[in-house]
Order: C-alpha cells, then sequence, then structure tokens
C-alpha cells in the first residue's frame, strides 16, 4: 500500500513535469546538440545533404529521421562529414589566438585593466570606514590614471593591433566589446543628464519634453527606417556634408573610414537606446524623497555633493538591471549595424569588417555566405563566451540585492 | 502492475501520434496540391508523387494548373514581362501563372523546396547554376525532351553554354547581360569618349581631363567602393585576368594582371565619386553630375524616359551573364514539370523576347530574336551586342560562387584603402581557394 502510494505520487510528479521537461529537450537541448554537431561537420551551402549512415548524422539531422527522409533533397552534392581535422571551424576562427604572441597580446590588455577591478576592492574596503581618506571619486581618478600609464607602458596599441591580426573570432568580438563599452556608458550619461534636467521642478512643459525626449525609442520599432536616415546624413552627399559645404568645408566621407564608420553606428545606436536609460532613471529618481535633499541643504551640501552622496546611490538599484540589459542588447547590435554600413567599410576578402559586429559576422556566415560549419562553430564560442559572462554578472545583480536590502 | 504500465503505454500512444502527425508532411503537402490541380483525376494517385510528374501531366488540357515563378526582375522591367505571361494565360485559360520576387532567394530556396512548398520555375542568371543543381534544387531539363539539337535551332551560341554545366542542360536563356559606358552626350563630347575598350591609361587620362575640366567625374559605377565583384568585371578581365574562378577552380586573383587592374582603380578613385551606388549614378547621371554610368541593359529603359540623349561604349570585357528559367524539383514532385516547362519555352521563345527587347531593351539570348532588323537597330542592341561579343561568359559550374564575396570585399577595400592592393588580392585568393576547397 504504502509502495503504491510512493509510485502513484511519483507519477504524479513525473506528468506534471514531463511537458517542461519535453519543451526544454525538444527546445533547448536539442537544438544546442545538432548546432554543436554540425560544428565539427564541413556543412555548407555545397554539401546539404547529411550522409545518414554516419552515426550521429543519422540520429542528430532530421532529414535522416523516417519521418522526413524522403523530403532530403538530391543533388549532385556530396553529403556532409566530420571535420578533418575534427577542429577545423574552430581553428580557422581562433586562427592565430592560441599562438604565444597573441597570449601575450591578450594578457597585456587584461592586464592594463586590473586597476579598474582593484578600484572596486578598494572603494568597497573604505567604504566600511568611518572617515574616508580619499573619496571614491578619486579612487576611479587614480584607477583610470594607472590604466592610461600601463596602456602606454605596455604599448597596448599593438598587442590591439597584434591582437586584431589573429582571426576573425577575436576580431569580432573584440570590436563588439569595445561598441558595448563606449556605448553603454554614453547611453548612461546621456539618460541621466536629461533625467536630472526633467526631474527640475523648474522646468516647464514637462509632458512635453518626456514625450519628445521618448520618441526614438518609439521609432525603434521601425529601427532599420530610422538607421537608413542616419546613414543618409552621413552619406558622401548626404545631409552633414551638404551643411558643411554650405560654410565652405569639404566633409568627410564618413562611411568609409573604420573610426567614422564606428562612430555612426555609436551614435545612431545612442540615440535609439538613450531614453531607456532616462525613463528608468527619471522614475527612480522620483522615488527618492525629498526630505533627503532638503537635510542636505541644512547641512550645506552642494549640488555635486548632492549628487553624488543621494541621488546616485539611490538610484543604483534601477540602473544596474538597466545597464545589464543595455549591454546585453548592445552586444547583440545587429540591425542598426547592418543597415547603416553593412559591417563595412569592407577591410579585405576574409577580414571582418570595422562595424562587423558578433551578430553582423554571423549573419554573413550563415545567410550570404551560408557556411554552416563554420557559423555554427562560432556560435559555439559565442555561446561558451556569454556563459561565462552570465556566471559573473550573477554576480553584478546580486549587489542589486543588497541595495534594496540595507 | 498493470495500471503502473498503463501511464506509459498512454505516453507512447501519444508520442505516436505526435510523430504521426509529423509524418505526414511529406506526402500530404505535396497531396492537398493535387485536388486543386486534378479535380478530374483523383486518381493520379498522390501517393508517389516523386515517380508520378509525367501522368497527370500529359494531358494538361481541362485541369486548372497554377504556375509559381520566382523571378529577379524589377520594376519597369516587369510590367512588359507580366503582360507576356496575361497573354499566355489568355491562350491557355487552364493554366495561372503567379510571379513573385522573394528578397533572399538562395536561402528562401533552401527552405522551402525540402517542404515541398516555393516555385515551379526560378528565373536566375546562369552563375548559379552548378550551386542549384548541387543542392538538388532544380532538375536537369534533358529528362523532359530538351536535347541539344533543340536548344541550337533556338538560342544563340552563348546563351546555350551558358546554361548547359557537365554536358546537361540544366536552363533555358533568356536574355543576356553585360555592362558598359554608358555616355551622357550632353556633357561627354567626343574628346571624353574611350576609343578602344582596353586603352585603359588613355581612359584614366580622360577621365581626369573631365574632371578638371568640368568638376565632376567622368565615370559612375556602382561596384566602386561596394562588394560588387560583377561590376568590377570589365576592369579586371580588361587587364587580361582570364576569370576571377575559371571552370576546373583555380582562382586568377593573384595574378599581376589583376594586379594592375586593380593599381589602376586606386588611380580612378581620385577623380571619382567615393561612395557609388544604383540610384547614386541613376540620379548622377540624370542630373548631369557625372559623364557616364557603367551599367547594363536594365537601366537603358530608365535613361530613355528621362529624356537623356545617350551613347553606349564598350569598355574592357564584362561579365556576360544569361539570364534563364530553371525548372524546380517541385515542378516535377507536383506533376507540373510539362506545363512549367511549356511556360518556360513560351517566355524564352523568339517572338516573346523580341517583344521584350523592343520595350524592355534587353539582349535576347534566341537567335531568331536578335537577328530581327527591328531588334538589331535598337542602340542598346547595338552597343550592348559589341560589349557583350568581348566579354567573359559566366560559367555555370559551382565555383562560379566562390568568387563574388571575395573579389567584390577585396575590390571596397582597395577602393577605400583600408587594404593595399597586393594584400587585398592575395586574401582575395586564399579566399576563392578555401572556398572552392569547400565544394571538392
Amino acid at each position: 500500500m504504502n509502495t503504491w502510494k510512493g509510485t502513484r505520487k511519483g507519477l504524479t510528479i513525473f506528468f506534471f513535469l514531463f511537458p517542461t521537461m519535453l519543451g526544454i529537450l525538444v527546445f533547448n537541448v536539442y537544438p544546442i546538440v545538432l548546432n554543436t554537431y554540425i560544428s565539427f561537420t564541413n556543412r555548407n551551402k555545397f554539401r546539404p545533404k547529411p550522409d545518414c549512415e554516419v552515426f550521429f548524422t543519422g540520429l542528430l539531422d532530421p532529414l535522416c529521421w523516417p519521418q522526413f527522409r524522403q523530403n532530403a533533397q538530391g543533388g549532385l552534392g556530396q553529403p556532409y562529414r566530420l571535420a578533418e581535422p575534427l577542429f577545423a571551424n574552430y581553428q580557422a576562427l581562433l586562427g592565430k589566438l592560441f599562438s604565444a604572441e597573441a597570449l601575450m597580446a591578450l594578457g597585456k590588455i587584461l592586464l592594463a585593466f586590473t586597476p579598474l577591478i582593484g578600484a572596486v576592492y578598494v572603494n568597497r574596503r573604505l567604504d566600511r570606514e568611518i572617515e574616508r581618506p580619499i573619496s571614491s571619486g578619486g579612487v576611479w581618478l587614480i584607477a583610470i590614471a594607472l590604466v592610461v600609464g600601463l596602456g602606454v607602458l605596455l604599448s597596448i596599441r599593438a598587442a590591439f593591433n597584434q591582437l586584431m591580426t589573429t582571426g576573425p573570432f577575436i576580431i569580432v568580438v573584440l570590436r563588439t566589446i569595445l561598441f558595448v563599452a563606449i556605448r553603454v556608458p554614453l547611453t548612461f550619461v546621456f539618460g541621466l543628464t536629461l533625467a536630472l534636467i526633467l526631474n527640475d521642478s523648474r522646468l516647464k512643459g514637462k509632458t512635453f519634453f518626456r514625450v519628445a525626449l521618448f520618441v526614438p525609442w518609439g521609432a525603434s520599432s521601425v529601427a532599420i527606417l530610422m538607421a537608413l536616415v542616419w546613414q543618409f546624413f552621413f552619406r558622401q552627399q548626404g545631409t552633414i556634408n551638404q551643411l558643411f559645404s554650405q560654410i565652405g568645408i569639404q566633409g568627410p566621407i564618413w562611411l568609409q573610414n573604420p573610426v567614422s564608420a564606428f562612430g555612426v553606428v555609436v551614435l545612431a545606436d545612442l540615440w535609439f537606446s538613450y531614453p531607456f536609460f532616462m525613463v528608468a532613471i527619471l522614475g527612480a529618481l522620483q522615488s527618492i524623497p525629498v526630505e533627503l535633499y532638503e537635510a542636505a541643504e541644512v547641512d550645506g551640501a552642494n549640488w555635486w555633493v548632492q549628487l553624488q552622496r543621494i541621488t546616485l546611490p539611490l538610484i543604483r538599484p534601477a540602473v544596474l538591471p538597466a545597464t545589464v540589459l543595455t549591454s546585453i542588447t548592445a552586444f547583440q547590435m545587429f540591425g542598426t549595424a547592418y543597415a547603416i554600413t553593412a559591417g563595412g567599410p569592407l577591410a579585405g576578402a576574409d577580414t571582418p569588417g570595422a562595424t562587423e559586429f558578433v551578430m553582423v559576422y554571423a549573419y554573413r556566415q550563415i545567410y550570404q555566405l551560408q557556411n554552416y560549419g563554420r557559423a555554427t562553430a562560432f556560435a559555439v564560442l559565442i555561446f561558451i563566451m556569454l556563459f561565462l559572462a552570465t556566471l559573473y554578472s550573477l554576480r553584478i545583480t546580486r549587489i542589486t540585492k543588497g541595495a534594496y536590502e540595507s | 502492475m498493470f495500471k503502473k504500465v498503463m501511464p506509459l503505454i498512454g505516453l507512447l500512444l501519444i508520442a505516436s501520434f505526435v510523430l504521426a502527425a509529423c509524418q505526414p508532411a511529406a506526402t500530404p503537402t505535396a497531396a492537398p496540391e493535387q485536388p486543386t490541380t486534378a479535380p478530374a483525376e483523383p486518381t493520379t494517385a498522390p501517393a508517389e508523387p516523386t515517380t508520378a510528374p509525367a501522368e497527370p501531366t500529359t494531358p494538361p488540357t481541362a485541369e486548372q494548373v497554377t504556375i509559381t515563378i520566382w523571378h529577379q526582375w524589377d520594376g519597369k522591367y516587369l510590367e512588359a514581362i507580366t503582360q507576356a505571361f496575361k497573354d499566355y494565360e489568355a491562350s491557355h485559360p487552364n493554366v495561372k501563372i503567379d510571379l513573385s520576387k522573394p528578397e533572399d532567394v538562395a536561402n528562401a530556396l533552401n527552405v522551402a523546396i525540402p517542404a515541398g512548398e516555393g516555385p515551379d520555375i526560378i528565373g536566375w542568371a546562369n552563375d548559379k547554376i552548378g550551386e542549384q543543381a548541387l543542392q538538388g534544387n532544380i532538375v536537369a531539363l534533358n529528362d523532359f525532351g530538351i536535347d541539344k539539337a533543340f536548344l541550337e535551332s533556338v538560342y544563340t551560341e552563348s546563351g546555350i553554354n551558358g546554361v548547359t554545366w557537365m554536358d546537361t542542360i540544366w536552363a533555358l536563356p533568356e536574355t543576356m547581360e553585360g555592362i558598359a559606358l554608358v555616355a551622357n552626350k550632353a556633357l561627354v563630347t567626343e574628346e571624353y569618349l574611350p576609343t578602344d575598350p582596353f586603352a585603359w591609361d588613355d581612359l584614366l587620362a580622360k577621365a581626369e581631363k573631365f574632371y578638371a575640366d568640368k568638376g565632376i567625374p567622368l565615370i559612375c559605377n556602382q561596384g566602386f567602393g561596394a562588394e560588387d565583384a560583377y561590376h568590377m568585371s570589365p576592369i579586371y578581365f580588361g587587364f587580361g585576368v582570364p576569370a576571377y574562378v575559371d571552370e576546373d577552380g583555380n582562382a586568377y586573383m593573384d595574378t599581376p594582371e589583376a594586379l594592375k587592374a586593380a593599381e589602376w582603380l586606386v588611380k580612378l578613385k581620385a577623380v571619382s565619386l567615393a561612395e557609388n551606388s544604383y540610384d547614386i549614378c541613376n540620379a548622377a547621371l540624370q542630373e548631369g553630375k557625372v559623364g557616364m554610368w557603367w551599367t547594363g541593359p536594365w537601366a537603358i529603359a530608365g535613361i530613355e524616359d528621362a529624356g537623356i540623349d545617350y551613347t553606349i561604349v564598350s569598355m574592357g570585357k564584362p561579365f556576360v551573364g544569361i539570364k534563364t528559367l530553371m525548372l524546380s524539383k517541385n515542378a516535377v514532385d507536383r506533376g507540373k514539370a510539362e506545363v512549367a516547362l511549356d511556360v518556360m519555352k513560351y517566355f524564352t521563345s523568339a517572338e516573346v523576347q523580341k517583344k521584350l527587347a523592343l520595350v524592355n531593351k534587353t539582349i535576347p539570348a534566341q537567335k531568331a530574336a536578335i537577328e530581327d532588323p527591328e531588334v538589331a537597330q535598337l542602340p542598346a542592341v547595338a552597343g550592348y551586342g559589341k560589349a557583350l561579343a568581348i566579354g567573359v561568359p559566366m560559367s555555370p559550374s559551382p565555383f562560379s560562387s566562390a568568387q563574388w564575396g571575395p573579389v567584390g570585399r577585396a575590390s571596397a577595400a582597395i577602393w577605400t584603402g583600408a587594404q593595399d592592393p597586393q594584400t587585398a588580392l592575395k586574401e582575395a585568393q586564399a579566399a576563392i581557394v578555401e572556398a572552392v576547397a569547400g565544394m571538392k
């Protein structure tokens, strides 16, 4: 009797869990396994067919399953096989990343940025003291000075250029990280400034400005169109250069220079994304009790001190998740970059272009070159990288919890 | 015990139902096609769609057949072409022709064809033949009564070569295309026109003089600065590169001829627009902001509409592409091959192409059409005829698809100065070699 109850309980649990488990298996696990398997094959547009005799292909490729077998393409092409050597696709992507020089260059770059991590820890230590010997801004300034100093000392530019010749993966990822590192702080500063202005009680016509400044966020639903408008601004014969020619200056060709093309994409994406930060910060600002500022006034704190000591710490719980979210969307940047530059200016037959970010590169490998083996290997590498980043970001978001509780 | 097993059995039953629901994907998607196309003949066994293509089509008389064509025809071109298909529908009341132009044909086909969807006829350039045959999206026409003798009786030699790969006929040729310089006579006087299609230094000198005299570029080419190996072809081939990649898969981008062409390109950039596109060149020519537009017959109708007095001058050796109609694997599976083939023969016939040439200024690939005096005296046909005669035919071999990306990207990098010609061409060569290796 007792055992029957146990089985029944077990079955009940099983049936409640089964649909979800099935969903996870079919929609998460299977695609990941298939993708990883394809990344070890030489599948491309000339080898579209599966060779069902190979054990794993027969098991994993849907076209080998009896239900779909008769749909498999005929054609004269050879079936795809395991790549030789097995890691060929990964080798092509990583290139010389694991050579001594490249690793050294990577180490140098990481080393140069360690003072920033140090600053976080020093600040945390100092926060526990009653009387801070040095303000947190001061610590950051010293850290940034150290980064610059180390950068010069280790000739970080040369190291960066060294890395840029290793292989497509590191080029694309470094460029994307650079994009995130420039775009997210810019968005924050811009969004914070506008939110502070909009939150000022002396401002008249607040509703109008709030709506007007929120328009880009709405426009991002037609992002491609708006991106084309931005592209039009910066064409050789575009609006900006027309304005320049009015005052007798011949404008540069923005989209054919790697640096200015990158800048244009950053600018356009900044325009699309600042409203998100602005609204998040504005909401947080309005939840700060006015008494705090009044008390600060009584203590004789000026605007800057109030911003540092009251505003910024109190909006942190709202800003941190927003930062994580924006960083993720910036990392996935595709539409704006593709519409404005299509990954260009092109830098050569096999070298990724100056704005060829992770998603743009993946798009080209799959949809333009139909190089499935290479594209899936790229996806696996990005997955590993993002998995590690997510583990780390979970640690960051725990700070939010602390801010709410204490 | 029995109760214990019951849920398991139930589960297995559900699983088998789910799988059974997937199963029909193959057969019944083809089957519903049958009732709509053949309501009179429900006996034509939808069970084996792959083996029964011949039966239902032999009498293509009574039942209603819809032929779907995926094509690449644009804007003004399409009007006359649609009319031609309407004429066919009028004379064949049982046939309905459905024209559509998907965004990304290559990917759309790879999804649609294995699922039993998609077109019966694909209108595409002949360089796609090898690739599509490898993927199994198109079928050889030899099995449907098209032979060399028939081709020779209707089409020009270059048209026939363009659709034949590995001694097999894969498509029917429609028109020929290539690019040449289209000069605005109001701006470009005799002294600036190139005299010899291979006098590159002379053309460069004329472009420099034109720029100095009038302050505007002489030549606009949408391939300058863009990923566009097609529009760069007259320059590379004109300097003596035999092909980007030949039928055996040998690449020629690291040759001294290619380097010379790239160096010439760098010099020409100084007197050209930095950014070029179809729209920029079109607008610039019509507004008199550029002297000549290096483009193909497809642009002529628009230029004539704008009232520009033009002349066509051949320069270098352009790629000669053959626009073709291919028969998809699905037309065969659905039993529509014969009707589809009839539509293809109709559209690529001399009289239809003659009509289209007169309106659209296209260069027909039919002997009777191109030799027709009315067509031959068209300025576009006469002008492009010369350019195409010295051009390099596009190869239907699958290696063709290895050339576009590498050569286009390298040329763009050379144009913007991101890479010097030597490095760029070396990288392009390596990329083509790698892509060819991926096919072998």
